[in-house]
């Protein structure tokens, strides 16, 4: 039980302010400031999208085989993306010197402003300068196995029994929540991981839902969300065949997916925090989970 | 909790003149009485307030009722002998093609009748199973009666057989009204299934009965309800009808009175009897249709009508029919094909019978091919025995009956008809005459032709028969086209009563939030200028509604005006008294994000409810929800600054998680989520009882929760006082014995034991009361007694001088202290008030199947972790509006997992003997209502919890020290935030059931009206009121006693 609730009289444990965590963490991510970086991480997502809707006759038809087939497509795609367009993990491509700026931003995050991310650009601007070494090859793919691997053997799993508890059957369907919870890994946690590796820090944030909005964490909420919702039409009496079980779910986050990265690259809402606490801002984010 | 301080009050050095200690004492003491008083004075005030806000919620829902359930008028004019039908106002009696005396209106078929009823018999019991039927293998039901089809196959003169459809509402009581008096039902007397009442208007009974006939009724006593006096009383012999988990002894009695009647010697003793089995219903309540008992009840029903036929002599008829059928579980009261498909065979030995087509020749397969609606009975067997028909009647007479055995009576057949044809213009002449509407232009044409037909028929002579059949079949077009026609016009609504009613509902719920969630004083405050001023409004609404209903000016009688208007004025009261002060206001939106996701799932289930899928899906819809909660307090918890927090915040909320989702392997399909579901809530879709393996879960559930409620009690070491008795034995040993009950029941369902049935049922319905006894009789009576779960131990202070100074009593004379050490200090409130929910737990597991006792141990988990999650996330002393919230979520979606429906199908009327052997009033409908609405009753006694659990305790004399607050009696806060908690679980009530009495409303008109959104409207309704009741005389009444018992302890 909590200590405060020893000396009685006293208010119960921290409740009103809820602060983000007290550590400096990992500041919003960038893309990467090449041209081609740049340029792709704008394209992805309508690639992604076009696939989505291309392949949707296909998926309805035969769902499994298709998501199947689709599925070392999509990872094929997100490889290109994180290693064309994200900085790896423990690398400083992407990384902020930590300063005064940052623990500015922790202590008044709630606000959130985009005001400490500003330095950050122009100091990866800088480094990226250097040309691309072997040994900047392997600072990639190291953490692009990585992201594979735990995608595969984490997020995977977690994910489907996720969708399980949700509601998604548990007797039957288990090929398509798989292959549902494959394909929203391959979205959300593969460029989570290649940029955050295993910090700790990170992913608590990552579990309370308070990182900086910035593309990779963008999209990954927006897969998560567009999931959510994309749930919402399949008890509908429309009798049509895209209603089945992980249909529309994956439908709603592949859509959630290119919109959450969009949106939060966009000047108004990147490196703003989700704010649990009752505050008099951005009620409409807070609405949603 | 463990609590180390020092009690300035009995420390020894504290007092130094004995003199001024006990003036303060005293003054102390009458500090505390008065406290005391004030807040058992504020607490009656609240229920004031929400007996004000029930009564509202009654009244909205009362007008609203009043204008969407059917009505009919009844006219009371009886049909006689002397005036034929066709006879026109007038008074010349048109040339009549019957001038028999051998009947009334028509010459007479047979003199005697046998009116079988064979409850629940539903059509395809009777005819064959088609062998060549893809694959499909017959059922047990299936293929056990055959007696009806074969002879109607073989002899077709003799006997026929046809599908018989029901009007919904398919209850017994609404099925007898049909039968008689050949009219349509009108929802409103769906209720009345507890209580039957007599029929008034004219129905084949009563002319049987006025024409001197003597009348014989056996078995069903629901009869001897609708029909009081007319049945001869020496022979008749009702039989209890609402006992269904007795097969045989309704079937036994029929059969030892019938078959003595229906000897040659007995034979000038009666006219028509009417016997009544229920053995089918009761079989298909109890075990569903497929199942060896129904099997077995049917080949009994076969030989008893091949044995009725058997002594039937030329002169009477036999007839035998379903007064509805059974849905797969065997239920019946909706309106799904199952339910409304019953069987009708009728039977001669002198062959009357006949088929104008080769099509009819053989029993249609089903009643897609062919069926007749039930009230065709009542023309039919009025005309074939001679008698008059009913005036209210709208059926028409069955053709097979009156085609003579060669097919092809054209005349009889039109004579009939016309008849008929007649007195449902009559009929609807004097109703749209009573109504002061016009009649039907399509009808009137229809009629019109008819009887040009007719006429050309009589006269001419060449095309005679052709003219015949021509006018028979116009004749037979207006009648049918006149039931539709009524059938439209009874579905229709008095609008402005509804619009009066949702208006009523709305500002309630205005009302509501602004108290709920717009109030920032004290609500205790408030309450004496609130119910002052709402009285006074009552009262001049009142009045004037008494006024305007004596001067006319509104068209409805004077309760109603004068209720509505006092409602309405009241509720202006109100709101003018919240509004008055604006500083004590503040706008009631969602705060924050838990603020936000309460008001979302509240709002958007109730938009949901216009969509008869999300209504369909409800029960899956809530799982996403509790989820989606579940994920979001997870969320929160990692955000907690302190580890403790964090670390049991997300243990809570995963376990919320997966307990609902384990909670969601318990379901009852409903039809319309066939076939995306299977029901595991019994042993197999078509059965009602539950499978062997289900009867572990009682013991498991005695096993398992109180150590569960035990941990939680542990957490904050409240495991102390009474609560290891009561937990760890009284609730222990209540929920062994439920277990043992279970096991008994289905050792009597599979016949497991060498006990006879009555000695099984006498011990079972011992263990019930004895569990019932337990949970409210000891349990009421300890709660009201009980002191708070703690333990409290004085230690000397030399065993511990390095002690820490006290935290909150810092300040007062330090050197000799005594060390008090309070076991379970931060959790006093919570787990006082917890017993209250473990009585009514432990009543609720006892009422539920054994799959339903397993749901509501998951929901105590539930609600258990919800609490423990609404501690860690700091939301219980801010008055959040998710935890009421959350709870109603709770309660609608284990709903669901016990077995329930929003239908009334199943309602599991069974349950009612449980721990009676017969039915009770008052206690049978309310053992239903604890079965049906147990997980509302249960989450809505754990509401007061939100703002209780672990709430740190706060007493004037220590809070009046660090900042003395103006708030004299914490209390009266404690009250208040009570308060505030039931009123938002009100608030998420009101909402569903304005938005389902709303979109019930609204589509009205809509096909799925009375299958899917008005039964769920009287859910809603239902519910609110339930809930209503609960909050006012068990949670926030029940606060008073565990606020007393702790301030009884700890000072005010």
């Amino acid at each position: 039980m909590t200590s405060s609730n020893t000396s009685s009289a006293a208010p119960t444990p921290g409740s009103l302010s809820q602060a983000p965590a007290e550590k400096p963490s990992a500041p919003p991510i960038n893309v990467l400031p090449s041209q081609l970086a740049q340029s792709y991480s704008l394209a992805h997502p309508v690639v992604l999208l076009g696939l989505c809707a291309w392949r949707f006759e296909a998926v309805v038809e035969s769902t499994t085989r298709e998501l199947l087939r689709d599925l070392p497509w999509l990872a094929a795609l997100q490889f290109v993306y994180v290693i064309t367009c994200l900085p790896p993990a423990g690398s400083s491509f992407g990384e902020v010197t930590p300063g005064p700026e940052d623990k500015k931003r922790a202590s008044r995050s709630s606000t959130g402003s985009s005001a400490p991310v500003r330095p950050g650009k122009s100091s990866h601007r800088r480094k990226t300068s250097a040309k691309i070494s072997w040994a900047s090859v392997w600072a990639r793919l190291m953490p692009a196995s990585l992201a594979f691997g735990l995608t595969t053997l984490l997020a995977t799993p977690a994910i489907a029994i996720l969708l399980v508890l949700f509601g998604a059957p548990l007797t039957t369907h288990n090929v398509e929540t798989f292959l549902c919870a494959a394909h929203m890994a391959l979205l959300s946690s593969t460029p989570l991981i290649y940029v955050h590796g295993v910090d700790a820090t990170v992913w608590k944030e990552v579990w309370g839902i308070s990182r900086p909005a910035d593309i990779v964490w963008g999209s990954a909420l927006g897969t998560g969300l567009g999931a959510w919702f994309g749930a919402i039409p399949i008890p509908l009496d429309w009798d049509r065949t895209w209603q089945a079980f992980p249909i529309t779910i994956l439908t709603g986050a592949y859509i959630g997916y290119a919109m959450g990265g969009l949106l939060s690259r966009t000047p108004f809402v990147y490196g703003k925090r989700i704010q649990f606490a009752p505050g008099p801002a951005d009620e409409d984010e807070k609405k949603t989970n | 909790m463990e609590l180390k301080s020092t009690d300035a009050r009995t420390s020894p050095s504290a007092g130094s003149s004995q003199s001024s200690r006990r003036k303060q004492n005293a003054l102390q003491e009458a500090r505390t009485r008065q406290l005391e008083q004030e807040f058992k004075t504020k607490h009656l005030g609240v229920l004031g307030i929400l007996a004000w806000v029930l009564l509202l919620h009654v009244v909205g829902i009362y007008f609203f009722t009043k204008g969407f359930l059917l009505t009919r008028m009844v006219l009371e004019t009886k049909s006689s002998c002397e005036i034929l039908p066709t006879t026109d106002e007038s008074g010349r009696a048109i040339p009549s093609s019957t001038e028999s005396r051998s009947g009334c209106w028509h010459e007479k078929t047979f003199d005697k009748a046998v009116v079988i009823i064979i409850d629940a018999l539903r059509y395809d019991f009777t005819v064959p199973f088609p062998s060549a039927n893809e694959g499909q293998t017959a059922h047990l039901f299936h293929n056990n009666i055959p007696v009806l089809y074969e002879t109607a196959v073989q002899s077709p003169s003799n006997a026929f057989l046809l599908p018989f459809i029901a009007d919904p509402p398919t209850t017994t009581l609404q099925r007898l009204k049909g039968l008689t008096t050949g009219t349509l039902p009108t929802f409103i007397d769906a209720g009345s299934n507890f209580a039957g009442t007599a029929i008034d208007e004219d129905n084949l009974v009563a002319q049987l009965h006025h024409a001197g006939k003597t009348l014989v009724q056996l078995g069903d006593d629901t009869w001897q309800s609708l029909f009081p006096g007319y049945f001869d009383a020496n022979l008749t012999h009702p039989y209890d009808s609402f006992n269904v988990w007795d097969l045989h002894t309704v079937d036994n009695g029929v059969n030892e009175h019938l078959f003595p009647l229906l000897r040659p010697e007995h034979k000038s003793k009666w006219d028509v009897i009417f016997g009544h089995y229920l053995g089918v219903d009761h079989a298909g309540h109890r075990y569903g249709p497929d199942h060896a008992a129904m099997a077995a009840k049917l080949q009994e029903m076969d030989r008893v009508i091949r044995q009725i036929m058997d002594s039937l002599d030329d002169d009477t008829l036999l007839v035998v029919m379903g007064d509805h059928g059974m849905d797969t579980k065997g239920d019946h009261g909706g309106e799904s094909d199952d339910e409304v498909q019953a069987a009708l065979w009728m039977y001669s030995n002198r062959g009357v019978f006949g088929r104008t087509s080769k099509e009819t020749l053989l029993p249609p397969q089903h009643a897609r091919e062919r069926s007749v609606p039930q009230i065709d009975l009542v023309p039919t067997l009025s005309l074939l025995l001679g008698m008059p028909i009913p005036f209210n009647n709208l059926g028409s007479p069955i053709e097979e009956a009156f085609a003579g055995s060669n097919g092809n009576d054209w005349s009889n057949l039109l004579a009939v008809n016309r008849l008929s044809a007649a007195q449902i213009k009559r009929y609807q002449h004097a109703y749209a005459q009573a109504r002061g509407a016009g009649e039907d232009d399509e009808s009137f044409a229809l009629w019109t032709a008819a009887e040009a037909e007719w006429s050309s028929a009589s006269k001419g002579f060449l095309s005679k028969s052709n003219a015949v059949r021509s006018s028979y079949k116009l004749y037979r077009d207006y009648q049918r086209h006149t039931l539709e026609v009524c059938r439209g016009l009874w579905a229709r609504f008095d609008v402005p009563s509804m619009v009066s009613g949702v208006a009523l509902l709305f500002f309630g719920l205005v009302l509501l939030v602004i108290y709920a969630r717009g109030l920032t004083v004290d609500r205790t405050d408030m309450t004496s200028p609130l119910l002052t001023v709402a009285g006074m409004g009552a009262g001049a609404g009142a009045v004037s509604g008494v006024c305007m209903a004596l001067f006319g000016v509104v068209d409805t009688t004077i309760v109603d005006s004068s209720v509505l208007l006092a409602a309405f004025g009241s509720m202006l009261g109100g709101l003018s008294v919240l509004v008055k002060k604006p500083a004590s206001l503040s706008l009631p939106l969602p705060n924050g994000m838990w603020g936000w996701l309460a008001f979302f799932f509240t709002v958007s289930q109730s938009v949901g409810f216009a969509s008869n899928s999300y209504t369909i899906w409800e029960d899956d819809i809530l799982l996403f929800f509790l989820t989606t909660f579940g994920v979001c307090a997870g969320i929160s918890s990692m955000r907690q600054r302190a580890t403790a927090d964090r670390v049991l915040g997300v243990y809570h909320s995963v376990l919320f998680i997966v307990l609902g989702r384990l909670a969601s392997f318990s379901r009852l399909c409903r039809e319309e989520q066939m076939p995306f579901c299977r029901s595991t809530y019994y042993a197999s879709s078509t059965s009602s009882v539950s499978a062997p393996w289900q009867l572990t879960i009682p013991v498991m559930v005695a096993l398992i929760l109180p150590g569960v409620v035990r941990a939680f009690y542990a957490g904050s070491k409240s495991y102390e006082g009474a609560a290891s008795l009561w937990i760890g034995f009284a609730f222990r040993l209540g929920l062994v014995i439920t277990s043992i009950f279970w096991m008994l029941e289905g050792a009597d369902d599979g016949e497991w034991l060498p006990l006879g049935k009555e000695t099984l049922k006498s011990i079972r319905v011992f263990l019930a009361q004895l569990v019932l006894a337990l949970a409210f009789g000891a349990g009421t009576a300890a709660y009201l007694y009980c002191k708070p779960c703690i333990t409290i131990s004085v230690s000397k202070p030399t065993e511990d001088p390095n002690a820490p100074p006290a935290p909150f009593i810092a300040g007062q004379q330090q050197p000799p202290r005594t060390t008090v050490t309070i076991l379970g200090f931060g959790n006093v409130y919570g787990t006082r008030f917890f017993f209250l929910v473990v009585n009514f737990a432990l009543a609720i597991i006892l009422m539920q199947k054994p799959m339903g006792q397993g749901a509501i141990a998951l929901l105590v988990c539930q609600v258990l972790s919800l609490l423990e999650i609404l501690d860690t996330n700091g939301l219980t002393l801010s008055n959040s509006s998710i935890g009421p919230i959350v709870l109603g979520l709770l309660g609608s979606f284990y709903f669901f997992k016990t077995g329930h429906q929003a239908v009334l199908s199943t309602i599991q009327w069974e349950t009612a003997f449980i721990p009676l052997s017969t039915i009770k009033y008052p206690w049978s409908p309310l053992l239903v209502v604890l079965n049906t609405f147990g997980a509302q009753i249960l989450t809505a006694i754990a509401v007061p919890l939100t703002v209780l659990w672990k709430r740190p305790l706060r007493t004037s004399e220590l809070g009046s020290q660090p900042s003395s607050d103006k708030t004299a009696n914490p209390a009266t806060k404690l009250l208040s935030d009570v308060t505030q908690a039931a009123t938002t679980h009100i608030l998420y009530l009101a909402t569903i059931n304005l938005a389902t009495t709303m979109w019930a409303g609204h589509l009205r008109r809509h096909l799925m009206l009375y299958r899917i959104f008005s039964p769920r409207f009287m859910m809603g309704a239902v519910v609110l009121g339930l809930v209503d009741v609960v909050l006012m005389l068990v949670a926030v009444g029940g606060v008073r006693w565990s606020t007393v018992s702790v301030g009884d302890v700890f000072g005010w």
